[in-house]
């Protein structure tokens, strides 16, 4: 009897061990790590990457004005594959073998709540 | 007669060991034992862990791994280094908010020596040598700047001026820093080496060639 308690114990613990998600970070994780350092922590454009000798600075992120230019596609294509996807400075980077398609979706949710906006319909 | 041999051959394996190596192998030691009595473990791994921490881990931690220091950074950097350390990241390891406090601790000429040797015999196969060689080339300068703008987190020099941005370890002196091999090897595969950078996956961006040209640029950075 107690060696099948132990072995379902332990089949349980590898069973566990075996069904874990490969760690994901969450959408704001993602925002403060790999988006923050330029557009800054709220994103207002104001992170430490934004130094007064950059050519360009980095898109104020709340700016309803400048956010609802883009749709939501647009959105998704600058996170993918950089400036270069929506004519503007390749100082904005590609995303698309760094973060995944989801992921990229979800940043795309999180700048619109940012923005408080949409993209033009 | 095989004895006399074995004899004959033991005294000159222990005789190349003493005349070729362990000047070195002891400045290893010495710098081992250094390295933690001196407090760096407290901040820096020097064996490639097990089990890759989580990201919140990751983020607890307060200075970059060293278990390959050997393959990236260059001897004679490192022993200056270790005796005048000045910042080479502009803000706090792991942080957007505060900046670097430029207090990282100093040796002594002799300590910077062994920890030297120490840190020299971190190195991974990873880092295949000689395969870049350090040369400014107008393709290198179009890749950082204009494909890539590589700028945008890491300073570099620009003339007479120091422009950029500050998340990144600076490249003003990367030359003098890190070894060539290494820079393409991180490029190649930055995950091997940190298990969380902010920096994006360039692989399937720019081409492998054109990777090892952009490692030769940051590898004539002055
Ligand atoms: C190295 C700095 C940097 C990083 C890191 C960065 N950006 Fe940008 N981003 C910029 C700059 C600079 C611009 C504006 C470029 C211009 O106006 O020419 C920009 C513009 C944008 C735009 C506006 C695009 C447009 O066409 O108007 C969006 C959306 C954006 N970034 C999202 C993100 C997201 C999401 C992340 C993180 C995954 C991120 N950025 C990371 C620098 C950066």
């Amino acid at each position: 009897m107690w060696r099948l308690w132990n072995s379902i114990i332990v089949l349980c613990f590898l069973a566990g061990l075996l069904l874990t998600p490969a760690m994901a970070l969450t959408v704001k994780e993602n925002y403060l790590f790999y988006c923050a350092p330029c557009h800054g922590i709220e994103g207002r454009g104001d992170g430490p990457n934004a130094t007064p000798t950059q050519p360009v600075a980095p898109r104020n992120h709340r700016s309803k004005k400048e956010m609802s230019k883009l749709s939501d596609q647009d959105i998704i294509n600058v996170i993918k594959f950089g400036g270069r996807a929506t004519g503007i400075s390749t100082l904005m980077p590609p995303y698309k073998n760094t973060l995944t398609e989801e992921e990229i979706v979800e940043l795309k949710d999180y700048l619109r709540e940012l923005c408080q906006c949409r993209g033009p319909e | 007669m095989l004895d006399g041999l074995k004899v004959i051959s033991s005294v000159l394996i222990v005789y190349i060991f003493i005349a070729t190596g362990s000047h070195v192998w002891a400045g290893v030691e010495e710098g081992r034992r250094l390295f933690v009595e001196k407090g760096c473990t407290e901040c820096h791994t020097t064996e490639r862990p097990a089990r890759a921490p989580t990201f919140q881990e990751f983020l607890k931690e307060k200075g970059p791994p060293l278990w390959y220091a050997g393959s990236k950074f260059r001897k004679d950097w490192l022993r200056k280094w270790l005796q005048a350390p000045e910042p080479v990241r502009p803000m706090a390891y792991n942080s957007i908010k505060e900046r670097n406090p430029a207090n990282h601790p100093a040796l002594d000429g002799k300590e910077a020596e062994a920890v030297t040797e120490y840190l020299a015999s971190l190195t991974t196969d990873r880092v295949k040598r000689g395969i870049v060689k350090p040369k400014k080339t107008v393709r290198g300068r179009i890749i950082f700047e204009k494909k890539l703008g590589c700028y945008g987190c890491h300073l570099v020099r620009k003339g007479k001026r120091v422009v950029g941005g500050l998340s990144g370890p600076t490249l003003v002196g990367a030359g003098k820093r890190l070894n060539p091999d290494w820079i393409y090897a991180f490029l190649k595969d930055q995950n091997f080496f940190i298990p969380y950078t902010s920096m994006p996956i360039y692989v399937g961006i720019v081409t492998d060639r054109e990777m090892r040209v952009l490692s030769g640029y940051v590898a004539a950075m002055e």
